[in-house]
């Protein structure tokens, strides 16, 4: 039947020109996001597509619309989580405690003078001499497990408590990743420079 | 009772204090320390400076040509229940 008239036909076209209306346009967001969290564009871009057909699926059963933008990163953060899990390699415990231990502005502090001193505070000089991509480089060297819950903390401001939702672990496993998360980042920070010259570990 | 807080278990606490995920009684004995501890306030200041420093990097970036209508056409297709 090629009839035009089929309300079931008709329901689902309306759900979908709302769906996209309200949802496209968060899409350069969602974008970002993706991006942050995966290395490769070709990733990014598959991961807010599932998220969109995904999104268009649970539509219907989202109380409120206004909130689309959050819902649409919880689904987004929860599909990055599942398809990246298996790529994160286990980090030896005595790893752990190291990058717990670890300080970037110990290390600074220690450090030889910037041999190109900017405003006498070494802490703040260190962080000018990064440019981004070099910051972006660094995140994206951090293993899955601990940068997908940064990301979704710096890029969509989320709770610890949307954290643990979109992730399925508890807020104190969210405080513990974001902790190292920041930590590893230190460190990359930290290696960056000294690959550069830009600074070099006083003798101690 | 409020335990006099320590500079090692202030510091574990900085991010959470950031992130404002820390309440009630632990914002009070963090924050009672900053008062009396100079130390902490710097190494504060640049965990604070280095959290939006990295934030500021990650701001919109432009989107793939061709990624809106992908989407839109898997939408046209895609069942709705």
């Amino acid at each position: 039947v090629t009839g035009t008239t089929d309300p079931v036909a008709t329901r689902r076209d309306t759900i979908r020109q709302a769906f996209e209306a309200l949802a496209l346009p968060h899409l350069p967001h969602l974008y970002t996001l993706a991006a942050r969290l995966v290395a490769s564009g070709g990733d990014a871009e598959d991961l807010v597509h599932d998220t969109y057909v995904k999104g268009l699926a649970g539509f219907p059963a989202l109380r409120d619309p206004a909130s689309i933008r959050g819902w649409l990163c919880r689904i987004l953060g929860r599909l990055a989580v599942d398809r990246h899990r298996r790529r994160s390699p286990e980090i030896a415990a005595g790893d752990l405690l190291a990058i717990d231990r670890f300080s970037l502005y110990d290390l600074i502090a220690q450090a030889d003078a910037d041999p190109r001193p900017r405003s006498g505070n070494p802490h703040q000089d260190f962080l000018e001499q990064f440019p981004d991509h070099e910051v972006r480089a660094a995140l994206l060297r951090l293993p899955d497990l601990f940068r997908i819950p940064l990301v979704l903390l710096y890029v969509q401001d989320m709770s610890y408590r949307e954290l643990a939702d979109a992730l399925g672990c508890p807020v104190g496993t969210v405080m513990s990743r974001l902790h190292r998360a920041r930590k590893i980042l230190e460190g990359e920070l930290w290696e960056c420079a000294r690959r550069r010259g830009l600074v070099r570990r006083a003798d101690r | 009772m409020i335990n006099e807080l320590g500079c090692e278990v202030a510091v574990q606490e900085f991010f959470a204090y950031l992130d404002r995920a820390l309440a009630g009684e632990a914002v009070h004995e963090l924050e009672e320390h900053l008062r009396s501890c100079l130390e902490c306030c710097d190494r504060l200041a640049f965990t604070r400076r280095l959290d939006w420093f990295v934030r500021y990097r990650l701001r919109e970036i432009a989107m793939p040509d061709g990624l809106e209508e992908r989407i839109r056409r898997t939408l046209g297709r895609a069942p709705v229940e």
